[in-house]
């Protein structure tokens, strides 16, 4: 039987991909989209998360908006419309979507469905982690009842994104990913150490444009803003798959390897949104804040090339 | 032995072939000892190419006090009581009671080998000053190794602003780069003593090289090296072993490693043979606050930032990334063997 999973999303260009590959894939059934801010804020999220299950014909698909501000209510909210256009989508000026978001919050429709399927449904978080930390906030056995928490975030012993210590993800909410990690649910993290193996080339990209999948068609046009943005980020000529490669960690965890071990997130400093793992290995003689916390799973390595043909291969069927 | 030649010196030292018997480098050592602090300085005495200026102490693995009383009986020790030993700060840069790692190191530094309190007096001096006074005296000679928290070497930084351009290299034992710590999962021990200094050290814009433990922890000296050094006919023999023997009982439990780390001479060595190492360079920043505090974190420069960060218009620093491990033993075991 499919696994149930909620895609807790702020897409983002990487972020549509990410839904459609889940779309196309059997092994999950996508029981809804939650909103959150990041690459866009949490109502451009919501229009884009209707507009995309519009694209795929998926109207059926509940979308709950999530939070506008972090877990400490902060607003100040950093936005990479830099990254993924000022729309989110690769300004393509996109019709509004026809749909509208359901009543309930992100946060409580990840507990309602959590109580309706006890440890069935996974979250896929791919933005910030304000809308599930809300959850374990809120709903004291949600920890439990969810089945699995997979997060794009953090970079575990590698430089980060959003400037040399930290991930995009966790620097958007770091009190929130602390909270996660530390909740004792079923965590398992795919981190920039991983996704920066997962490249997706021009190559590829004309394979997509050349194809006629409906998904593969729509995703080249949007494409371009994200090139760009890698070409004078980084100096090459690809995109790094972030969330395709997240989903694909719910979808088929047999592409990667994990560690497992006790992962904490510094909320404060020059260095906030800082993730560090502690897998046990070494013992320490005193007290420290990782000592007796839950663990989680932290993606260690990746088998990239099949990644990239999981991903493409999906989405030129479509 | 068979390969050194012992033909020498009035002062009755031996040289490393390939070292011309000139003392070109002058030095200043900035320690807390520590066992593995004795096997450094004990090493750069033995060096033939440096020349040691004095040491500085600091708090780290004793008190900053228990610090200068070893260091004056290391030099007794060497035979080298004319070396000025300056006392550094007691507490870190922003103050408070320093945390001293006497559970690796013994009460006394020196793997409870109780010896008898040392005959000489440090300088009037304090470390800041003697490291400003050598600095100025020499400009662009003079180089530092911190083998501790860098309280005396921020202070130094602090006192004089031509600090930082006149010191010809500072070589720090700290931090641990893209690995984990060994005081938590976030820090290492050096720089956790005074991450503040740490900070102003590293963003001084002074020619650094730190060497962090994801570095030495890759040296090992194992029970049958440190056989080697205590049969040997070194003139330390006997003191090395003595002092080991504590510091090799603690890596047992601690990591299960039979033998021992040596950071400091291992820093040392990046110091006389910096061939033996690869470097990174990239601007190195101290978290100064909440639970990553003492986290040394390197801007590896992979990414063009579009916007400005902590780390933007920092001075690079080197960062030890690679060592030949092999060959930095074996230099370790020539000097401390060298009769």
């Amino acid at each position: 039987m499919a696994r149930k999973i909620i895609i807790d999303t702020d897409p983002g260009i990487d972020d549509a991909m990410a839904i459609f590959l889940a779309l196309q894939s059997p092994e999950v059934e996508v029981i809804g989209l939650t909103t959150i801010y990041g690459n866009v804020y949490t109502s451009l999220a919501t229009r884009n998360a209707l507009h995309l299950l519009e694209v795929a014909g998926r109207t059926d698909i509940p979308v709950a908006e999530g939070s506008h501000v972090t877990i400490t209510k902060g607003t100040k909210l950093r936005i990479a419309s830099f990254v993924h256009g000022a729309d989110g989508l690769g300004n393509q000026n996109f019709l509004p979507p026809s749909g509208k978001p359901i009543e309930l919050s992100a946060a409580a429709f990840m507990i309602e469905q959590a109580n309706q399927y006890p440890g069935e449904v996974t979250v896929v978080a791919l933005g910030p982690l304000t809308n599930v930390a809300l959850a374990i906030e809120e709903d004291p056995a949600f920890a439990e009842k969810i089945g699995q928490i997979v997060l794009l975030g953090g970079a575990f012993l590698v430089n980060g994104n959003v400037n040399p210590a930290a991930e995009a993800n966790i620097f958007g909410d770091p009190e929130a990913a602390d909270i996660v990690f530390t909740s004792g649910a079923d965590v398992v993290a795919v981190g920039l150490n991983v996704t920066h193996q997962v490249v997706l080339t021009e190559l590829d990209r004309a394979k997509l444009e050349q194809s006629n999948g409906k998904f593969a068609q729509y995703l080249s046009k949007i494409l371009d803003v994200y090139f760009a943005y890698h070409q004078e980020s980084y100096l090459m000529k690809g995109v790094y798959l972030h969330d395709p490669t997240a989903i694909l960690a719910a979808i088929d965890p047999s592409l990667m390897t994990f560690m497992e071990g006790v992962v904490r997130v510094q909320t404060s400093g020059i260095t906030r949104g800082l993730t560090i793992l502690y897998n046990r290995q070494k013992r320490f003689g005193e007290y420290t804040e990782w000592t007796d916390k839950p663990t989680s799973k932290v993606a260690v390595t990746v088998d990239a090339p099949a990644v990239v043909k999981l991903v493409m291969d999906r989405l030129m069927e479509s | 032995m068979e390969n050194e030649m012992t033909v020498g010196a009035s002062n009755g030292e031996a040289f490393l072939p390939g070292f011309p018997f000139v003392k070109t480098e002058k030095l200043i050592i900035d320690t807390d000892p520590g066992i593995d602090d004795s096997m450094a300085i004990l090493m750069a005495f033995q060096a033939p190419e440096v020349e040691v200026l004095g040491l500085t102490t600091i708090f780290g693995n004793v008190t900053t006090e228990d610090a200068t009383r070893n260091a004056l009986l290391l030099c007794e020790i060497a035979e080298r009581p004319g070396v000025p030993v300056a006392e550094g700060s007691p507490e870190p840069l922003k103050g408070g009671k320093p945390r001293i790692a006497d559970f690796v190191h013994g009460p006394d530094g020196l793997g409870n080998t109780c010896l008898p309190p040392p005959k000489a007096k440090n300088i009037e001096k304090t470390a800041a000053e003697f490291l400003v006074d050598k600095v100025s005296e020499f400009p662009g000679e003079v180089s530092v190794l911190a083998l501790g928290p860098l309280t005396n070497v921020a202070m130094a930084i602090k006192r004089d602003s031509s600090f930082a351009t006149k010191v010809k290299k500072v070589v720090v034992l700290g931090g641990s780069f893209f690995a984990l710590g060994n005081v938590n999962p976030a820090a290492e021990a050096n720089i956790y003593g005074d991450p503040e200094a740490a900070d102003v050290v590293f963003t001084s814009g002074a020619n650094i090289v730190v060497v962090g433990i994801n570095i030495t922890t890759q040296v090992k000296l194992t029970d049958e090296d440190l056989l080697d050094i205590k049969q040997s006919k070194a003139k330390h023999a006997k003191f090395l072993g003595d002092i080991c023997s504590f510091y090799r009982n603690w890596h047992v439990k601690s990591d299960g490693v039979y033998g021992i780390f040596p950071h400091d001479p291992v820093s040392f060595v990046a110091f006389v043979r910096p061939d033996l190492f690869t470097y990174k360079t990239g601007v190195v920043r101290v978290e100064t606050q909440g639970i990553c505090t003492g986290h040394t974190l390197m801007d590896q420069g992979l990414k063009k930032w579009n916007s400005s960060n902590p780390w933007s218009d920092y001075s690079p620093v080197s960062v030890a990334w690679t060592v030949d491990a092999e060959g930095v033993v074996d230099y370790i075991k020539r000097l401390l063997m060298k009769y």
